[in-house]
């Protein structure tokens, strides 16, 4: 399908393209960053995977790729309603000086951004090249 | 003649954009007076404990925000979910 040096270079790129990803989403409250750009990164990284070398190296991701982005979404709600239980009011700061929202959420939205964007390429993209 | 008006439609249209970009460059922010919301944000930082006072009005301030904006991001892959397995499973919908 694809020639080996783009399969030997997407090989090579995505671990990278992965490891930016996590810092950027992880260290969105000190560097910039954040949980949509970080990941955007690590979305471009599986979906580099998939192009180069099809979708079947990532199909046990690209099956339950839709429960990933319902558990980000959920633990969205959760980590919102315990504030509510915890702090009075809703999103509150359940530890108040530490940035543990920020991580948290951050973390949580990077997992979100990532499976919808997979599951974007998956299911409309994915129909081109062989089956997921 | 047709063809004439359409050209001109398009080009009407990319100058009025220009216009309005190139006025957008010139505006300044010195006259413009800090809210009494930017002032909060700014004394409250540390309570949130992030540095990037972006990040910190993203997801602590203004998380509420955020929840929305997540959630239309989820609804919208939702529809790209449905119509992927309607069209992969009945051939064309």
């Amino acid at each position: 399908m694809t020639s080996l040096i783009v399969k030997a270079a997407g090989r090579a790129l995505a671990p990278f393209i992965l490891l930016s990803g996590v810092y950027v989403a992880s260290f969105g409250f000190l560097s910039p960053g954040g949980g949509f750009q970080g990941g955007i990164l690590l979305a471009s990284g599986v979906i580099l995977i998939m192009v180069t070398h099809g979708c079947k190296e990532v199909h046990r991701l690209a099956e339950n790729i839709d429960w990933f982005e319902t558990f980000g979404a959920l633990t969205f709600l959760v980590v919102g309603l315990t504030g509510l239980l915890v702090g009075g009011y809703l999103f509150s700061n359940l530890l108040p000086d530490t940035p543990l929202m920020c991580i948290v959420l951050d973390i949580v939205i990077a997992l979100k951004v990532f499976a919808g964007t997979v599951a974007v390429f998956v299911y409309f993209f994915g129909m081109g090249v062989e089956e997921c | 003649m047709i063809q004439l008006r359409k050209e001109f439609i398009t080009l009407a249209l990319v100058l009025m954009i220009a216009v309005l970009l190139l006025h957008g460059l010139q505006m300044t922010y010195e006259d413009k007076e800090i809210s009494e919301v930017d002032e909060y944000y700014k004394e409250h930082q540390e309570k949130t404990g992030a540095d990037n006072l972006v990040e910190a009005i993203l997801l602590d301030y203004r998380a509420y925000d955020t929840f929305g904006e997540v959630m239309v991001l989820y609804i919208a892959i939702a529809g790209v979910i449905i119509l992927g397995k309607i069209v992969t499973e009945e051939g064309e919908p």
